[in-house]
Formats: structure tokens, C-alpha cells, sequence
């Protein structure tokens, strides 16, 4: 699989501030990085990095050259936090000038009708909402027809409506085999596209892997029943680590939630209504963090 | 080419077309200014109002280039800065040297209509006659007088906050007209402050305007000490670019 990004120790300070911790990093081509961490962690200096605005040395490659270059400024998208709000500029307008700064810019149609924005082309980008500026940022970012897409926080302000778009989009051109880094801070939408989970914690990164993997290391499961038998000892089951009881509701977090349930259901036949829930990357993450702070 | 002349498009829309304001001070201001002081300023009689008419024109001319660049150059560059569009412009493979281009360009375009505006009123108002090898040596001296300027615009704008920006862009426009005798004559002021007034690149411009409408031989002291100003302004200006670079553009650019 072709290599679009390689990190070997990369190390970032601001002064004296150490931003970034010998981080190693290899992203493949059609791979979906969901990159996650607290505020501060690191993430956008990450991204400033790999887009070139940060310096680096020769330890950072992205798509086999230095961040920065010509070949990456060509095959690279991106959607900062900050939305370019121009005075005095519509929207078709805004597009246009991004198209003219690429030889590979697509036509802008069918990405205004894409976006939902064919309505509001002509409107200026200082009296857009949030969520609808930052649509337009999105079609910015795909303008180039780009081969890596840097996402960070793309979804902040829009509206449920507008983030199914962007999602389905997301969809879309992972199908086409692009590849993205993503940053947010809507972890439950994170864990829907990504290939692969990063955890950027204080520079370092903590965890590297897919969903499922960091589900088996925080294997936590919640098994939720109504129960006739709500006087049984359900603390006694394998694995069982808390129970929470309100009248024959009740709910037990196990690390081992096969052998809890199988044992559950010889002890205690009569439960109904069961569901079976691992932990979200939002718990994950809430749970990685204060491990970390109370660490 | 193709790519300039969208950007310069761009940017006209924006800055000059839909932005009446910045047209109000680059253009109307000193037009407003040739007027109030040619028809209300007591300067004599026959040759030497005539003379007065002429050299005022050259002066609002020169003020009108130093508004744009100064006031203009450094709150247009700075407000692009901080919304991002050069911090964008930087991460496409056309770069943001078209932008700054397009930039200065307006600048310059800006004070050449100042130019026939003031020459208008010049003309009809006041009755000054001009050759067309005067409005060509005058095109010439405002594009190369103009250069210290717009680098001292591009220079202003790294001011951290649009209040900073706007005292300082007060603070050095309006002595720096006065000073160099752009409102006034340099004579009426105290020794040691036309000794200042002197050695600035609006005084040196004014003087070659002025030699020029007046038919008089051009000093070379004045080409000198723009060319002077010009090289001290680029020197400036690459040492405070290679140390933002070296910091980082995206720390200098947020």
C-alpha cells in the first residue's frame, strides 16, 4: 500500500514548551486517521506540521517529499478550525478564487449541490451562519480534488442536517480511496469512518489502532436487563466489575461480557429485554484521559 | 498571468469596488483637501498662486500614495492575515506572491487615479496647465516614491491587533505628511523639525513632483534618498520575513 505520510521522532517545541514527544507515525493510502485528544494536545500543531507551516526536519515525509512541497500542496485539502470570513465576498466568488489556485481544481457545480449551498451562492460569507460557513470551507477544502484531506473539527456549528451531509460526503470519498485525518471533538461521529484510531495525549501518542482493537484493551461492556430476579447477587457473575440496580432494571459492567452474559443467563433465565453495549471511543477517551490526569 | 489577473479582479472587488470607504481616503480625501486649501488658503497672487496650485497637486498626490500604503497596504494586509487568506494562499501550489502583488498593484492603481482626479480638478478648477511628459515623469516618481511606503505598510501589519495598527497608521501618516511638507510648506516649520523632514521619503518625492510641474532641473539628492529609503525598507523587510520563518509561518500568521 502506498505510503502518503511518515513521521520517525519528530519533536516540536514552542520556546521552551514541548508541543510534541518523538512521535511515529505511517499513514497509507485510503486510510481514515481519526485523531483524538484533549484541547492542547498537540493535534493542530500536528497537522501545522504535516501541512508544512511549522518547520520540520528530514524525520517528516509527506507523499515521499518534504511538508510543504509543491507535489503536496497540489494533492492536499484541508479544513482548519478558522473559516475564511472575507468582507465584501459571495460565496460563488470565494470558491472561484480558491479554484484559480489550483491546475487540478474541479468544477465548482456539483460541489455546491453537493454541499446544499446552490441556494445561497450569492450570498456574502460575513452573513453566514456557522454551520453553513463552514460548509463552505468544506467545499474549499475539495476544491483541488485532493488526495489527503485534513479535517480539523470540520463539523463544529452544523446543524444535524448539515453534518449528515458531511458525513455521507465522508462516506463518499472513502469510497473513492481518499485518505483523511480528522480531528473532533464528536467522537461518536469519529468512530462511524475511521480505519484507525489515534490518541495524542500531551505530544505522545498513546494509543495507535482500530476501533475494535481499542475496545478489546478497554473491554469494558455494559449488559442492561429487566430481571424477575432482581435479588440475585449479579456482583458474583465472571468479570463483573459494577452493578447498578433501579426495581428489576438493571445494569452490569463486565470486563468479560460473553462469559458475564452466559453465566447470567444459567443463573438467571427469566431476564428479558437485554442489550449488550461496549464502550464508545467517548468513554474510551473520557476514561483515557483521566487515567492520565489521575496517573 | 491568467492566475494575477483573476486575483487582481478578485481583490479590486473586494477591497476598492464594494469598500467605499478605503475610496473615500485614498481618493476623495486628498481631492477634498486640494480643494479646501487651494480655495481657502491666502497664498498670494498671479505667479506664485499658480505656482502653488501646481505643487499642492503634486503634495496631495504624494499624501494620497502615502494614505494607501501606509493606511491601506497595512490594514488590508493585516486583516487578510488574521481571517487566514494568506495562510491559506501559502498552502496551494500558486503561492501568495500573486496576492501581494495584486496588493500593491491596487495601491499603485489607486494613487494614479488620484492622480487624474487631482489633475482634473488641477486643470479645471484651478486652471493649471501641464504637458503629458509632466503626467509621465509624475506616473514614474509615484511608482518609485511609492516602494519605501508600501514596505512600511507590509512592515505595519505584523502589529499584533487592528487597534495597535490603527494609532500607529495615524501616529505616522499625518506627521509624516506634515513633516515633509506635503499640507504646508516645509519653510514655516522649526529648524530641527525640517531637518527631520528632510531625510523622510515623502519629502523626496514631493520635492521631485514639484521640480516637475515647476519645469525645474530634477535634484539628485531626492533620487538618492529614495533609492536610499527603498533599501533600507527591503532590508527590513527580509530580516522580519526570514525571522517569521523561522518561527513558523502559522505562529505568525494566527
Amino acid at each position: 500500500m502506498e505510503q502518503i505520510i511518515s513521521i520517525k521522532n519528530l519533536n516540536f517545541s514552542y520556546g521552551r514548551n514541548e508541543i510534541i514527544k518523538g512521535l511515529n507515525l505511517s499513514i497509507s493510502k485510503g486510510e481514515i486517521i481519526g485523531l483524538i485528544g484533549e484541547n492542547g494536545a498537540g493535534k493542530t500543531t500536528l497537522l501545522n506540521i504535516l501541512l508544512g507551516l511549522l518547520p520540520s526536519k528530514q524525520n517528516v515525509k509527506v507523499f515521499g517529499g518534504r511538508p510543504g512541497s509543491l507535489l503536496a500542496k497540489q494533492k492536499i485539502g484541508s479544513m482548519l478550525q478558522g473559516d475564511l470570513v472575507l468582507s465584501n465576498v459571495r460565496i460563488e466568488e470565494f470558491l472561484e478564487e480558491v479554484a484559480t489556485q489550483y491546475n487540478n481544481s474541479i468544477p465548482l457545480e456539483p460541489i455546491l449541490i453537493k454541499l446544499d449551498l446552490v441556494q445561497h451562492r450569492h450570498k456574502f460569507l460575513k452573513e453566514l451562519s456557522g454551520g453553513l460557513m463552514r460548509r463552505v470551507t468544506f467545499a474549499q477544502a475539495l476544491l483541488s480534488n485532493p488526495e489527503l484531506l485534513f479535517l480539523d473539527e470540520p463539523t463544529v456549528g452544523m446543524d444535524a442536517q448539515a453534518r449528515h451531509i458531511f458525513w455521507e460526503l465522508i462516506e463518499e470519498l472513502r469510497e473513492q480511496g481518499k485518505t483523511m485525518i480528522i480531528t473532533s471533538h464528536y467522537l461518536e461521529e469519529i468512530q462511524q469512518v475511521a480505519s484507525r484510531i489515534i490518541f495524542l495525549q500531551k505530544g505522545n501518542f498513546t494509543f495507535q489502532g482500530t476501533l475494535n482493537e481499542l475496545q478489546a484493551l478497554h473491554k469494558q461492556t455494559t449488559i442492561s436487563i429487566t430481571a424477575e430476579c432482581e435479588q440475585y447477587n449479579f456482583a458474583k457473575l465472571v468479570g463483573v466489575v459494577k452493578v447498578e440496580k433501579s426495581g428489576s432494571q438493571v445494569a452490569i459492567k463486565s470486563i468479560d461480557g460473553d462469559k458475564t452474559l452466559k453465566e447470567l443467563l444459567l443463573e438467571c433465565p427469566e431476564v428479558s429485554n437485554i442489550t449488550v453495549e461496549h464502550e464508545t471511543l467517548e468513554k474510551i477517551f473520557l476514561q483515557m484521559t483521566t487515567d492520565k490526569e489521575q496517573r | 498571468m491568467t492566475k494575477f489577473i483573476r486575483q487582481l479582479k478578485f481583490d479590486i472587488l473586494r477591497i476598492v469596488i464594494r469598500n467605499k470607504s478605503f475610496l473615500f481616503f485614498t481618493l476623495l480625501m486628498p481631492a477634498g483637501f486640494y480643494l479646501l486649501f487651494t480655495k481657502v488658503m491666502d497664498v498670494g497672487n498671479g505667479p506664485e498662486l499658480r505656482q502653488f496650485y501646481m505643487t499642492y497637486m503634486g503634495s496631495m498626490i504624494i499624501y494620497s500614495g502615502v494614505i494607501g500604503a501606509v493606511m491601506g497596504v497595512a490594514t488590508i494586509l493585516k486583516s487578510d492575515r488574521d481571517k487566514g487568506l494568506t495562510l491559506f494562499l501559502q498552502m496551494t501550489p500558486t503561492g501568495s506572491k500573486n496576492y501581494y502583488i495584486s496588493i500593491y498593484a491596487i495601491t499603485v492603481l489607486l494613487n494614479l487615479c488620484a492622480l487624474v482626479i487631482l489633475g482634473i480638478l488641477a486643470r479645471f478648477v484651478n486652471n493649471v496647465e501641464f504637458s503629458l511628459k509632466q503626467v509621465a515623469m509624475i506616473l514614474l516618481i509615484i511608482l518609485i516614491g511609492q516602494i519605501p511606503m508600501i514596505l512600511l505598510g507590509t512592515l505595519m501589519s505584523n502589529f499584533k491587533t487592528q487597534e495597535t495598527l490603527s494609532v500607529a497608521s495615524n501616529l505616522i501618516t499625518f506627521p509624516l505628511a506634515i513633516i515633509s511638507g506635503l499640507w504646508w510648506p516645509i519653510s514655516t516649520m522649526p529648524s530641527w523639525l525640517q531637518a527631520i523632514g528632510k531625510v523622510l521619503p515623502t519629502y523626496f518625492a514631493n520635492n521631485l513632483v514639484e521640480k516637475t510641474m515647476l519645469h525645474s532641473e530634477l535634484d539628485l539628492r531626492d533620487i538618492y534618498g529614495i533609492i536610499a529609503w527603498i533599501v533600507i525598507m527591503i532590508s527590513i523587510t527580509v530580516i522580519v520575513v526570514k525571522a517569521q520563518q523561522k518561527k513558523g509561518l502559522s505562529i505568525s500568521e494566527a
